[in-house]
């Protein structure tokens, strides 16, 4: 039993190191994650450690990025993409959406692209509207992508783990604002399964599935229901694609209540496919209370700090919509 | 298989019906289209036939109880087939097309009704909310939801609701001892029931008060009856509130020298036994020259409904029938068009039915007009309520006779008063009375009648 305590960003750092050190298929590419160590300073110390042939510095062009990790990825590398922040995926849209989603797909399996793409993300920085989205529905809609998006350090390191050794492009989701946060994390290598819910918390009258940060802020406001007497259940689906249905609706089965919570903007965002799935299971003959989705307002992130906060749910908003779905209880 | 039975609904507003008693006995043989169970609703007492044959295997209920539509109240198998113990609950959909293809004709649309919220729970002409998990629960147990009280925005029925609904019904009572218990906060479960297997009863109930009302004083009064207004007497309380309230009355009177009419009677009244076994009476011309002058006087035969005012194609005319404790209208339609010997013998025929409560529903729909005639009483003029969506009504005093001036001389006449109420909402009060002076010129020349 591991008693070390470490960050979500060292965890991240540690899964790639590991298996680095494992495979010398693997290889990291992005903007100024040399010398420099990203602008997170996830990957601080990698380049001297396994040299800048297999931690690439990169011209500013996502697009070039994210081509030259399909091609390399086609040719039998296994690369890691940081992208700087998670908004400039788009640039890179078309080479993941179009080539690395669909090219084990068309050719019949012949090639794959065993690529993961590593998207810092959210808000909560004060870096503003171009640098604070959460878009992983847009990632989450497209078949051939798998979907990441771990809310704690051991998630974090167990889960990247699993998405290298997939065969297949994972997008995989970091929150800026959860690098800081410590965990206790084993030493040595480990995987988790993409597509296996966790049950962040165990309880009785409702359920809410939250992803990424909005685990923490749903934790913290179960502990103040607590103190109430209401009892709730959290269930972090870690990955969106693949999606395990099974936990949620056995959690809902249970609770009768729902209430999905995303920092994503909620209008199109992954809460509706959550909700969706929901009410189109077994679990929908157990549902005692409307569904409530909790997500980021139909809004830019403003850059002050107070509407910044305003924007995306907060504690006193789940707590709110508990107590108004378990009011007939 | 076995066929259910399940209280039929009669209208599109009837959501429960009261088993007023049963016909036939478990083992009982029963023919398609015998009559199995007589039920009363809000409007009406009506025999429930089967639509199928063999023998009556179960009864779930009694004998008064309040039965929901829809409600399993019974089984018709072959002998020895395996029924539930207890009704299962609402019909499974494919009886209930058969019920309501039985009962087309009396589920269209309603006059009549004033929208009835009746006995316990949510009982509203809309589809009950609920949510999915107490709706399972509801399905699971055999609880119409209907008769749950939901706790949630706009009566939303939530699983726990349907829990706490099953642990009231754990104790079997008669609806009228739960009514009762909820009256006087008395926990069901903690009474003893002596009726049929345990059933708490109302007897029940009230030995359990009266400890709790001790008798202060020791003279005995007698106490006066006291009858819930339901059934039709409350439809008819209803009713009449309604019509008072909406509609501003307006009742002209005038007399009629009715000396022609009596003539006409006298002299039609062995060809019309003759042709019918029936005997014409003074309603049924009055009810013809009524028909006869509606037709002239559009404004009069007219519905108000809702902003509108319908000016009615045909001339439907009710006719008021005292019932036991009770009133009921049944209608003759196109009373301008047919003789005297038919509207006789309908009149007789719906009159009949009325009083042994057996009319059908569409047989008190449709009227246009109504004439209420207390003649037989020592009533000279009144005061009639609108039968609505009508807009007026026509009342019928006795024939006396009267000494009147006729030509400057007094002569005796047979007299007759009409009371016509109309509302002043629709109508004003010229065209009314010339529709009402016109009847009186009809009446005086009944002749034309024959025209």
């Amino acid at each position: 039993m591991s008693e070390r305590v470490i960050t979500y960003l060292e965890a991240v750092r540690e899964a790639m190191s590991q298996e680095m050190r494992k495979n010398e298929d693997v290889f990291i590419l992005g903007e100024d994650i040399g010398v420099y160590g990203g602008a997170f300073g996830v990957t601080r110390g990698m380049i001297e450690e396994f040299g800048p042939e297999r931690v690439r510095n990169t011209p500013i062009s996502e697009a070039a990025i994210a081509g030259t990790a399909v091609g390399a990825a086609l040719t039998g590398m296994r690369p890691i993409l940081e992208i700087q922040f998670s908004d400039f995926i788009t640039i890179a849209m078309d080479q993941i959406v179009n080539q690395a989603a669909k090219i084990r797909y068309m050719y019949g399996g012949k090639g794959k692209v065993p690529m993961v793409v590593r998207l810092p993300g959210g808000s909560g920085t004060g870096a503003a509207a171009q640098h604070s989205q959460s878009l992983e529905a847009w990632t989450a809609h497209i078949p051939g992508l798998k979907v990441v998006q771990p809310s704690t350090a051991y998630d974090a390191k167990g889960l990247l783990k699993a998405a290298m050794d997939d065969d297949n492009p994972v997008i995989f989701y970091e929150h800026k604002l959860l690098y800081k946060t410590s965990w206790e994390v084993p030493e040595e290598q480990y995987s988790i399964p993409l597509g296996v819910a966790d049950i962040k918390r165990e309880g009785k009258d409702v359920t809410i599935v939250a992803t990424g940060i909005m685990v923490h802020k749903a934790l913290e406001a179960a502990r103040e229901l607590e103190k109430e007497g209401i009892d709730v259940e959290i269930v972090d689906p870690r990955t969106l694609v693949p999606l395990d249905k099974e936990t949620i609706i056995n959690s809902v089965k249970k609770t009768g209540k729902l209430i999905v919570v995303h920092e994503a903007v909620k209008r199109g965002g992954f809460g509706g496919e959550i909700a969706s799935v929901v009410a189109e299971s077994e679990a929908f003959d157990y549902l005692d209370a409307p569904i409530v989705r909790l997500g980021g307002k139909e809004v830019p992130i403003p850059y002050n700090p107070n509407l910044e906060k305003a924007a995306i749910p907060q504690v006193p908003d789940i707590i709110q919509a508990v107590k108004e779905t378990v009011r007939f209880k | 298989m076995a066929h259910e039975i399940f209280m039929p609904k009669l209208s599109s507003t009837m959501q429960v019906g009261t088993l007023l008693q049963w016909f036939k006995n478990e083992g009982d043989p029963v023919e398609i289209g015998e009559p199995i169970f007589e039920i009363m609703t809000d409007k009406i007492n009506i025999e429930v036939e089967a639509y199928e044959e063999g023998i009556l295997l179960k009864k779930y209920f009694h004998a008064d109880d309040q039965v929901p539509v829809n409600q399993i109240i019974g089984y018709i198998g072959e002998p020895g087939e395996v029924v539930p113990d207890e009704s299962p609950g609402i019909a499974s959909d494919e009886s209930t097309d058969d019920a309501s293809k039985e009962e087309s004709s009396s589920t269209e649309a309603t006059v009549e009704v004033v929208d009835n919220v009746t006995s316990e729970g949510n009982l509203e002409n809309e589809k009950v909310r609920a949510t999915p998990a107490a709706r399972r629960v509801a399905r699971e147990n055999g609880v119409n939801l209907a008769l749950v009280q939901g706790r949630g925005p706009n009566g939303r029925v939530h699983e726990q609701d349907v829990l706490d609904y099953l642990k009231g019904n754990h104790v079997k009572a008669t609806p009228l001892a739960k009514k009762l218990a909820q009256a006087e906060g008395v926990d069901l479960s903690t009474v003893k029931g002596t009726g049929v297997g345990g059933k708490v009863v109302k007897d029940d109930v009230v030995s359990v008060l009266q400890p709790a009302t001790p008798a202060v004083s020791t003279d005995v009064k007698p106490e006066a009856k006291r009858v819930k207004l339901q059934g039709m007497r409350k439809v008819i309380a209803d009713r009449m509130v309604q019509s008072k309230n909406t509609a501003p009355h307006v009742t002209l009177t005038t007399e009629v020298d009715m000396s022609k009419v009596k003539e006409l009677r006298a002299s039609l009244l062995p060809i019309i036994e003759k042709q019918t076994g029936y005997r014409v009476s003074f309603t049924e011309i009055i009810v013809k020259a009524v028909g006869q002058t509606l037709t002239r006087h559009k404004k009069v035969n007219a519905s108000l409904i809702g902003d509108e005012i319908v000016y009615n194609e045909e001339v439907n005319v009710g006719l008021a029938v005292a019932v036991e404790d009770g009133l009921l209208v049944p209608v003759l339609n196109n009373v301008d068009k047919k003789g005297l010997a038919s509207l006789t013998t309908e009149a007789k025929e719906i009159s009949k039915l009325a009083r042994e409560m057996k009319l059908k529903p569409n047989q008190m729909q449709g009227s246009t007009f109504t004439v209420s005639n207390l003649g037989m009483y020592a009533i000279d003029g009144f005061t009639p309520v609108i039968n609505q969506p009508e807009v007026a009504i026509l009342g019928v005093g006795r024939i006396q006779d009267k000494p009147v001036v006729d030509n400057g001389t007094i002569v005796i006449r047979p007299m007759m008063t009409l009371s016509l109420s109309f509302d002043h909402r629709a109508i004003d009060g010229a065209p009314a009375a010339e529709f009402l002076t016109e009847l009186k010129r009809v009446l005086e020349n009944p002749y034309e009648l024959l025209v």
